[in-house]
């Protein structure tokens, strides 16, 4: 086709995507949703599904879980059958990877290949639950989905020193199996939540603390500050806007943001349906709540907020200054900001501000110089009844009345996108495989009715995610080996394996993978929570910073081989090594990793520093645990790596390589292996 | 079932192109299924493998997108404004209307130019004498003197010049490029960036990456040192014979191990060979001295001060020789006045910084065009905005957004034309004025992708690189 060909034809389409893009807000009458938006599965409430029943016994024998049942049900209406179960190492390094992101110790596997017991399985779980590994493995699945980051994006990229008190307190919710609907609240309203222990100290009062540290999940954005002319009205429409995406996305698995300047096209969403939910964070503001006594804290901002005025004032003079009078002012400036005090510590938090509460309109296009008509608070129109009526604006502890709708179990929604989230972290797929889009766009869910089922079952056990882990784990289903003998079959009528008829191998995450390097070759230092860590990296990477000492090493050493969540998560530099596996930019929410292959992979594993040092490292601790017995080092090394020992073939190939070289090379090349890389 | 990579592609691909169709009208529908079917048939293995254009006729295959970070004042280069040289000290007449600066307040006064402008070429169109070199090229290339875009400070408007966003987080042009037409080349990377010595620039990192796309389109940063592309030099003690060994070792356990090679694991293997191919080739590339001396001195090589970005430019010709599909090569770095942001003396600050590239970027032309490589290879030259016509400073100049000049050489573009026109002072662009997102969709049709076809689902959205549809520069195409 030519191009003149092609734009005759695209163009009819062009003119109806334009025209769309044109239609305007206005203050007509609400568009009244037809049957079918109304009636879209997922703002429909909870059904009640029956535990399907089975006749045949081999059928019954194999289900395990009320899961399996609902899966079951489905594979043979396609003629499919599952998989047969995965042997126990296989199981076994799949349930430490799916739980704590580390590999199995040998101690682990052999221990539980020796377990004959009937609950072996049950307690291994129980043990990697019980793990702080846990949380650390389920906690950065949470930070990928509010793009948790530690510096602020643009051009200044500035630092939060105190932004890593979010990412241990998301870690420890985990471990301490915090109820969701309470983990969600403490995020949307913490700061609300705070209000009751008034005068209290945060340093001495962890629920305070908490619920603080919690609400900076507003603040996770990327934020441009402005140099030069203010746009404080343009900058205010930004946060607002980021704030009002993420609670759509994160928790409600609404694309809300497409509402922002038009009703959405896919789903019934208004565009005052937007204005309304961004109308719960119209006083929210970014606050760092001081982390030292109050009295001190007074004290301090009255010091700070004097000379803090005095230079904005200097600078306004500076920018049309000839450069005389730029330069006496420059001075003046620097000696003023000597004597400002140093930072207090603080928790980077909201608060919410009724005196700067921004009035919340409909504005056309998302344009905020064009402000259509005032809306108040109020829940998404398909979801509500007609005549529900906005609250006004100043309605106080407005995020704690937003809490409450999304955690109400009537809400169709929170629940089943958390569930699925758990859901698709096991399976590598969602029951609803677009994790982030409930609506109308999404796809749809794969097992319906198993969805509901296992979401009532989460809000009956008081949104317990320790209890869907699990369900989830000990079920038949999750237990399939990753191989299937009916596999071409299979895969011509289920292609994707939405129907579940085997376990899917997955490749580890950047993390899993740096981690377990670190882990094997005996590096790992595994100290839990703290500030986080930057790593020596090379020259060309800081000089890409527009302010490259931002970049400053963590002076001990050994904090360098913490795990990689403790990492500091900047927006402006990302470890090659991270982004060569997918770790995903920071930026936006990461409703599910993306895992790539490419050559630059390849040569990451080959030649990077990290592999090759570690792989000096593991042959060292490799030698002095088993001394210089080529079957030994190959053994063990196959065994830490990949969970099990080599075939004999494999073996006859390790030890003819390492008659010419030496063992280092050896153990970089099971760094690379397909065996190592990938979850079975 | 994790899919590989490659599938996952080739089913966006075609689930948009399925969605576009069906929502097209059948006659124009059947016509576009071909198409579509032929690219199909060209898919292969890699999520890099090269897919055929949309188009047939497709003139370029490579872009090298020539940055001239910080903001190049338009009437200094490209628009010439005798009467801005009138008003000059004047303050600006209410006619011209408002413009909103970052740090110039209202009552800041007109600077005229300091610049003699000439007719150059065949075409006589005008040229700045900061570019007598790139001048004599004038008739191959098309002058875009009305652009403009949304932002006044740098890193938004970084982020929207590459990725048709003011925010960070979306993939930048080089990447949606790879993604829609995949790598020409096996032994090097196929999306470049040459960053500039003298440091970053305000976005970041983010402006190049590859956003939400896999990370197979990311972007490849070449750094000036003695191992260009990371991880491409062997860790010393080690050789090339001993890398080959080890990654024989590799392919052998995985092809020993219990579970069967599938597709996916094919692929990682094949990674394997395409790295260690980059290995025993690339150096060859990079290695400028394979070039003859009298190549050196048309770009200015080895000599200063061009020779820093004469080395790039070369190096740029090399890669898209290559097959290498995109090419930044970025003037301008570190503290603003080591860019083109010439907040405080415009006269001192571009000629110090077009005395860098002129030479350089007439080299890069006039060699491209002897060896036939111009007709395929898209040249943009530009900045994220122009300079304001009001003084700030003294002498310097502002951010402005309003109305600047950019240009594309090549790649089937019509050269010896001028597109557009501001207003007398430079100040706005009031005839045919012409977005970023029109210059992106200049460029994606000359590589023959469209707009609308060339998406990635995202968070429930059809992401492509404009944001608002942008238009072809007919004029020049």
């Amino acid at each position: 086709m030519t191009r003149s060909q092609f734009r005759l034809w695209a163009l009819p389409v062009t003119a109806l995507l334009l025209s769309a893009e044109l239609a305007q807000a206005s203050d007509k009458a609400d568009r009244v949703f037809t049957q079918k938006e109304r009636s879209h599965w997922s703002f429909q409430p909870l059904a009640d599904p029956e535990v399907p029943q089975f006749e045949a016994s081999g059928d019954n024998d194999w289900i395990s879980t009320p899961i399996d049942a609902f899966v079951l049900r489905r594979l043979n209406e396609a003629g499919l059958k599952p998989a047969p179960r995965g042997d126990r190492r296989t199981l076994a390094r799949r349930l430490s990877y799916d739980l704590t992101g580390l590999p199995p110790t040998p101690e682990l596997l052999a221990d539980f290949e020796a377990d004959d017991s009937v609950d072996a399985w049950p307690r291994l779980i129980d043990q990697l639950l019980a793990s702080p590994h846990y949380g650390e493995k389920w906690g950065q699945h949470w930070l990928d989905v509010v793009r948790f980051a530690e510096s602020e994006g643009f051009e200044y990229d500035r630092h939060h020193d105190e932004a890593w008190r979010f990412r241990d307190y998301v870690v420890r919710s985990f471990n301490g199996n915090k109820p969701f609907d309470r983990f969600a609240t403490e995020q949307l309203c913490g700061d609300e939540l705070a209000q009751q222990f008034e005068g209290d100290d945060p340093r001495t009062n962890a629920e305070l603390r908490d619920a603080l540290v919690a609400a900076g999940f507003h603040r996770l954005g990327p934020v441009r500050r402005n140099a030069g002319n203010p746009e404080i009205a343009f900058s205010r429409n930004e946060v607002l806007t980021e704030m009002t995406n993420a609670v759509g996305t994160v928790f409600l698995g609404l694309t809300v943001g497409c509402a922002r300047c038009h009703d959405h096209f896919f789903d019934p969403f208004l565009q005052k349906d937007y204005y309304r939910l961004q109308a719960f964070l119209a006083e929210t503001h970014e606050f760092d709540t001081p982390f030292v006594d109050p009295a001190e804290w007074s004290q301090w901002k009255t010091r700070h907020d004097d000379l803090t005025q005095q230079i904005y004032e200097l600078k306004q003079q500076s920018g049309n200054a000839n450069d005389d009078e730029a330069e006496r002012i420059k001075q003046q400036i620097t000696e003023l900001q000597s004597q400002l005090p140093a930072p207090l510590p603080s928790l980077f938090s909201v608060a919410g501000l009724s005196d700067r509460r921004t009035p919340i309109h409909l504005l056309e296009r998302g344009d905020e110089t064009k402000q259509r008509q005032p809306v108040g608070m109020r829940v998404p129109s398909v979801l509500v009844d007609n005549d529900v009526r906005e609250l006004s604006q100043d309605t106080p502890q407005p995020k704690t009345k937003l809490a409450e709708w999304v955690t109400s179990p009537d809400n169709p929604l929170t629940a089943r996108v958390i569930v699925n989230r758990i859901w698709q972290y096991h399976f590598g797929r969602g029951l609803v495989p677009t994790a982030n889009d409930f609506g109308m766009n999404g796809e749809p869910p794969s097992h319906p009715e198993l969805l509901d089922w296992l979401t009532r079952h989460f809000i009956e056990t008081d949104w317990d995610m320790k209890a869907v882990h699990r369900l989830i784990l000990t079920s038949s289903v999750w237990q399939q080996s990753a191989t299937s003998p009916q596999k071409k079959q299979a895969e011509k009528l289920d292609p994707d394996n939405a129907l579940l008829w085997h376990m899917p191998r997955r490749r580890m995450t950047a993390e899993e993978l740096r981690d377990s390097m670190l882990a094997i070759s005996g590096e790992l230092n595994e100290r839990l929570t703290g500030p986080s860590i930057m790593v020596p990296v090379s020259p060309e990477l800081t000089s890409l910073l527009y302010k490259p000492d931002q970049w400053q090493v963590t002076e001990d050493r050994s904090e360098h081989s913490r795990r990689t969540i403790y990492l500091i998560a900047k927006r402006n530099l990302r470890l090659p090594f991270m982004e060569a596996f997918d770790q995903p930019d920071l930026q936006t929410s990461c409703a599910r990793r993306e895992s790539s292959t490419h050559a630059p992979q390849a040569l990451e594993l080959l030649n990077g520093r990290l592999s090759n040092r570690l792989a000096a490292s593991f042959a060292e601790s490799l030698t002095a645990e088993v001394g210089s017995s080529p079957e030994r080092l190959v053994q063990r090394a196959f065994l830490l790596t990949t969970g099990r020992q080599p075939t004999e073939q494999q073996q006859r190939a390790a030890i003819e390589f390492l008659l010419s070289h030496p063992l280092r090379e050896f153990v970089l090349a099971l760094f690379n292996v397909n065996s190592f890389l990938y979850v079975d | 079932m994790i899919h590989s990579l490659a599938e996952q592609c080739r089913k966006q691909l075609d689930l948009q192109r399925r969605e576009f169709l069906a929502s097209s009208f059948c006659s124009f529908g059947s016509l576009a299924m071909a198409a579509m079917l032929r690219r199909e048939q060209s898919a292969t293995a890699g999520p890099l493998s090269a897919r055929a254009p949309y188009y047939d006729e497709a003139p370029a295959k490579s872009v090298i997108f020539l940055f001239m970070a910080g903001g190049p004042s338009q009437v200094e280069t490209f628009d010439p404004k005798p009467l801005l040289n009138k008003l000059d000290g004047q303050r600006r007449p209410a006619s011209f209307g408002e413009a909103k600066y970052q740090f110039v307040k209202a009552d800041a006064k007109l600077l005229g130019s300091a610049r003699k402008f000439t007719k150059r070429g065949e075409s006589g169109i005008e040229v700045s004498d900061l570019f007598p070199k790139t001048g004599g090229c004038i008739d191959d290339i098309a002058v875009i003197r009305s652009c403009y875009c949304d932002k006044v400070v740098h890193s938004a408007a970084q982020y929207e010049l590459f990725s048709g966003r003011t925010f960070p987080g979306f993939p930048s042009m080089g990447s949606w490029v790879l993604y829609g037409l995949g790598a020409e080349t096996d032994s090097l990377p196929s999306y470049v960036v040459m960053a500039d010595p003298d440091g970053a620039l305000e976005a970041g990192q983010p402006m190049y990456g590859n956003g939400f796309l896999p990370s197979a389109f990311q972007p490849t940063m070449l750094s000036p040192g003695a191992e260009p592309v990371r991880n491409l030099n062997l860790p010393s003690g080690v050789s090339l014979d001993d890398r080959r060994a080890t990654v024989d070792l590799i392919q052998n356990l995985d092809r020993l191990d219990r579970s069967p090679l599938d597709q996916e694991l094919a692929a990682r293997l094949e990674t394997y060979r395409l790295a260690f191919r980059m290995q025993t080739r690339a150096p060859e590339t990079f290695d400028l001295a394979q070039e003859s001396k009298e190549t050196h001195e048309l770009y200015g090589v080895g000599t200063e001060p061009t020779d820093d970005y004469a080395r790039r430019c070369l190096l740029a010709r090399r890669l898209v020789e290559r097959g290498v599909r995109f090419v930044t090569v970025v003037s301008g770095g570190g503290p603003g006045n080591m860019q083109w942001d010439a907040h405080k003396d415009v006269e001192e600050n571009h000629l110090r910084m077009a005395a860098q590239v002129d030479q350089p970027i007439a080299g890069l032309l006039t060699d491209l065009k002897r060896r036939g490589l111009l007709d395929s290879t898209l040249v943009v030259w530009g900045g994220e905005f122009g300079r304001s016509p009001e003084a700030q400073v003294g002498r310097g100049r502002d951010h402005h957004n309003l109305g600047f000049s950019m240009w594309m050489a090549g790649g089937g573009i019509k050269g010896g034309r001028v597109v557009g026109a501001t207003d007398g002072i430079g100040l706005r662009a009031v005839e045919r004025p012409v977005h970023f997102r029109d210059i992106h969709t200049t460029m994606l049709n000359q590589l023959g992708l469209e707009q609308d076809e060339l998406n990635f689902l995202h968070l429930g959205r059809r992401e492509r690189l404009t944001l608002i549809h942008g238009e072809v520069i007919d004029e020049i195409v």
